[in-house]
């Protein structure tokens, strides 16, 4: 009976301290962090308020949902890691490293785990970028159509992509005159144009931006530099 | 070598108190002594009653936790191989969402984990309960219960991710609705399994019994808190992903670790017939390993938006791994030592013992990927997933075949039909098994070096191509290997194990009381 109590408390006491390190100890500290507000001195009313909390009631936008269903994080991560950790930086995935902050109003952070594909944290940012900073292949603009492109035929955007199509995201309709703006291809009457479920993706893609300064992180790369 | 397979070890595992509380007889039970005639009735021959029955009274949901589970694995080896192939043919059947691989790997590491694994732990820890206790399993139809709640929430689980729900954490994709079945499930199992150690009639508690403890009592306690913390609307932001990696670190090392340590103190004591080793040695293996396995799982976020010391707990966690690593292998290995020779004939004591060799290799990869040098040339990569198979793959399963091998004929009444199939099966999976961990590792490194490569490279046609893209060919070779090779004669192995163990279902198989081994040990060395 004694050896069993000892062996009962030994294994509490080892899920304790674990929990206690492990999750109650980050969770003092990062549970409850506040948005970085900051103060127009004159109008004593906040200017700058960062990060904003999502319009949407489920605390994420309708494209996460689409993003998450359909597993996007398995293969592109949303975290930008310091210069010390690796180039992602240099690759053009972001001016400064991700920190707890940025992540406060997301129900469930897409970190990923598993960079099968780009990192996507700043994807919507403008600077973003998947190749070298000079590389003349690269595409104009990564904007909504650039995205259903990706999503319809990853290859035609770039022929070694490793991502795989999507083409339940899309439908077939009738051209009817003029075909949409957004149609991925025209075939004789018909055309194939997004779903309500790509739009909303392309539409939370866009919106992914991490780059907005903040007094613990530090802008590594200034955004001009990214750029060019 | 049929004898010491059926000799109960008494060093080890305590020594009998027959006189104590008669056990219910089982009706169906087989009762060799019946026919000795009474006045030759030998301790031996009362212990050996008593062991049928106590194995007729796990019978029921023991068969059904590995019915179930072998279902699951055949669901889990045709996700796994389709989705391995996603990854060189993104193509493959790309308009069925279904087939998406976001929602296939996910399906597959659930049926897997959560299916295979957990079922067959189950039923192996259901069946030694009885054997270490030394007492009938009490009311096994709570445990059966358990059984069919558990494998419901598995089933909703996998059919809502392969429809498109997923909760955003790695490891821990269910719907709620099919973690709280589970749940209900492990509730009936894992508390009635505690209960049962109670009924415990031997004079010390073996060394598989701490391991077996310690797994039901910690398993639902990360569970239950992972799950109630996961679906929390008021936790938001990191929480989630550090309490997501603190539970992976406490499925992985303390769920399936434990449960498979205790399997392997059990059966190789057991079939070369010969106590463990150092009882020290075991002692302080499961402490350092209870202790430090639920620390070590932050390494996989290194770098991210997390404090920083909870990586550098991890980190140092996974380091003193060394010690239970060290004490556990060592143990094994001088318990083996001069018995090396009986893998050639006994099937159980070649799966278990492999898995234990993988066992060290899984446990050092997490010492090794814990080292900031390494880490940076793996992290983000299927390296992570390599870890991860050879926990569960090379470790778990292999050790739980060797347990069903050694179980279901004390269930069933017959034994094994052949020998070729146990053969086939074993090359399939230990073979098939380390080219799916060992491309998973090679690709990841591959990875990892491109992904650490920020410059573009000159290309022979003198245009600058970004290194990354290069990613997906450097891979695509390891990934055409993995899915061709490695999870396709891995998967046939398994079709071939099931295909047995439903004819042992059926009562189809060798004569009882002669076991099935790999050559009778006139015949061959």
């Amino acid at each position: 009976m004694e050896k069993q109590s000892t062996l009962f408390t030994g294994i509490f006491g080892a899920f304790i301290f674990s929990c206690g390190a492990m999750v109650l100890l980050p969770s003092s500290q990062i549970g409850a962090l506040q948005p970085q507000v900051t103060w127009d001195e004159g109008q004593n009313s906040p200017s700058d308020v960062y990060p904003v909390k999502l319009e949407n009631a489920l605390g994420h936008r309708p494209g996460q949902a689409v993003y998450v269903e359909n597993g996007c994080f398995y293969c592109h991560t949303q975290q930008v890691r310091d210069p010390q950790y690796g180039p992602d930086m240099e690759r053009g995935w972001g001016v400064r490293r991700t920190v707890a902050r940025d992540h406060i109003f997301q129900s469930v952070p897409l970190l990923g785990s598993t960079r099968l594909g780009p990192d996507l944290t700043n994807f919507g940012s403008g600077t973003w970028r998947n190749e070298a900073a000079d590389d003349k292949k690269a595409p104009a603009k990564r904007d909504a159509a650039w995205i259903y492109k990706h999503l319809y035929a990853p290859k035609s955007n770039f022929s070694d992509s490793n991502c795989p199509p999507y083409p339940y995201l899309f439908e077939r309709k009738d051209v009817g005159g003029q075909p949409s703006p957004d149609a991925v291809a025209v075939e004789g009457n018909h055309q194939i144009v997004p779903t309500a479920d790509a739009r909303n993706l392309a539409k939370y893609l866009l919106s992914l931006n991490s780059s907005h300064e903040l007094k613990e992180s530090p802008t590594v790369i200034k955004p001009k530099e990214a750029k060019k | 070598m049929t004898t010491t397979q059926h000799t109960l070890l008494s060093t080890s595992l305590g020594t009998a108190a027959p006189s104590k509380q008669p056990t219910k007889p089982a009706a169906s039970a087989p009762s060799p002594a019946k026919s000795a005639a009474p006045q030759q009735v030998t301790q031996r021959d009362i212990e050996n009653v008593e062991r049928a029955l106590i194995d007729q009274s796990a019978r029921g949901p023991v068969l059904t936790f590995f019915t179930t589970g072998i279902f699951w694995l055949l669901v889990s080896v045709v996700l796994g191989f389709i989705a391995s192939k996603k990854l060189h043919v993104p193509e493959y059947h790309s308009s069925h969402s279904w087939m998406t691989y976001g929602r296939v790997w996910p399906a597959y590491t659930t049926a897997l984990i959560y299916g295979w694994c957990s079922l067959a732990g189950m039923g192996v820890a259901t069946w030694l309960i009885g054997r270490l206790t030394r007492v009938a399993i009490q009311a096994p139809g709570i445990l059966q219960w358990g059984a069919w709640f558990w494998n419901a929430g598995v089933a909703a689980g996998v059919i809502t991710i392969l429809g498109g729900y997923n909760s955003g954490l790695e490891y821990f994709e269910m719907h709620p609705a099919a973690k709280l079945c589970m749940f209900i499930g492990f509730l009936l199992i894992g508390v009635w399994g505690l209960i049962l150690f109670r009924y415990k009639r031997t004079a010390a508690p073996y060394i598989s019994v701490s391991y077996l403890v310690a797994a039901f009592l910690l398993f639902p306690l990360f569970f239950g808190s992972a799950a109630a913390l996961g679906s929390n609307t008021s936790m938001t932001g990191v929480m989630k992903n550090v309490v997501n990696a603190w539970y992976q670190g406490g499925l992985f090392n303390l769920w399936f670790g434990c449960i498979g340590i205790a399997a392997a103190y059990y059966f190789i004591p057991k079939v070369i017939n010969r106590p463990v080793y150092s009882y020290n040695l075991a002692n302080i293996g499961f402490w350092s390993w209870v202790f430090l396995g639920g620390l070590t799982a932050m390494t996989k976020l290194s770098g991210g938006p997390v404090p920083a010391y909870l990586v550098t707990i991890s980190v140092a966690a996974s380091i003193l791994l060394i010690i239970p690593i060290v004490t556990l292998t060592t143990n094994f290995v001088r318990t083996m030592k001069g018995h090396t020779a009986n893998m050639a004939y006994s099937p159980t004591l070649r799966f278990v013992f492999v898995g234990t060799i993988f066992f060290s290799i899984a446990a050092s990869l997490n010492v090794l990927s814990a080292l900031r040098s390494v880490d940076s040339y793996t992290h983000f990569t299927p390296w992570a997933h390599g870890q991860v198979h050879a926990m569960v793959l090379g470790f778990f399963s292999m050790v739980m075949f060797g347990a069903i091998y050694y179980i279901t004929p004390r269930l069933v009444g017959c034994e094994w039909l052949s020998r070729t199939f146990i053969k086939l099966h074993f090359l399939g999976t230990a073979y098939g098994g380390a080219t799916i961990i060992a491309l998973f590792l090679i690709s990841g490194v591959f990875m990892g070096f491109t992904l650490n490569e920020p410059a573009a490279v000159e290309q022979p046609s003198g245009t600058a191509i970004w290194n990354f893209f290069n990613v997906p060919q450097n891979a695509g070779f390891c990934n055409a290997v993995k899915t061709y090779i490695g999870y396709f004669f891995f998967g046939i192995a398994q079709f071939i194990f099931a295909i047995h163990f439903l004819f042992m279902r059926l009562r189809i198989g060798q004569p009882a009381g002669e076991p099935t081994l790999f050559a009778n040990p006139g015949e061959a060395h």
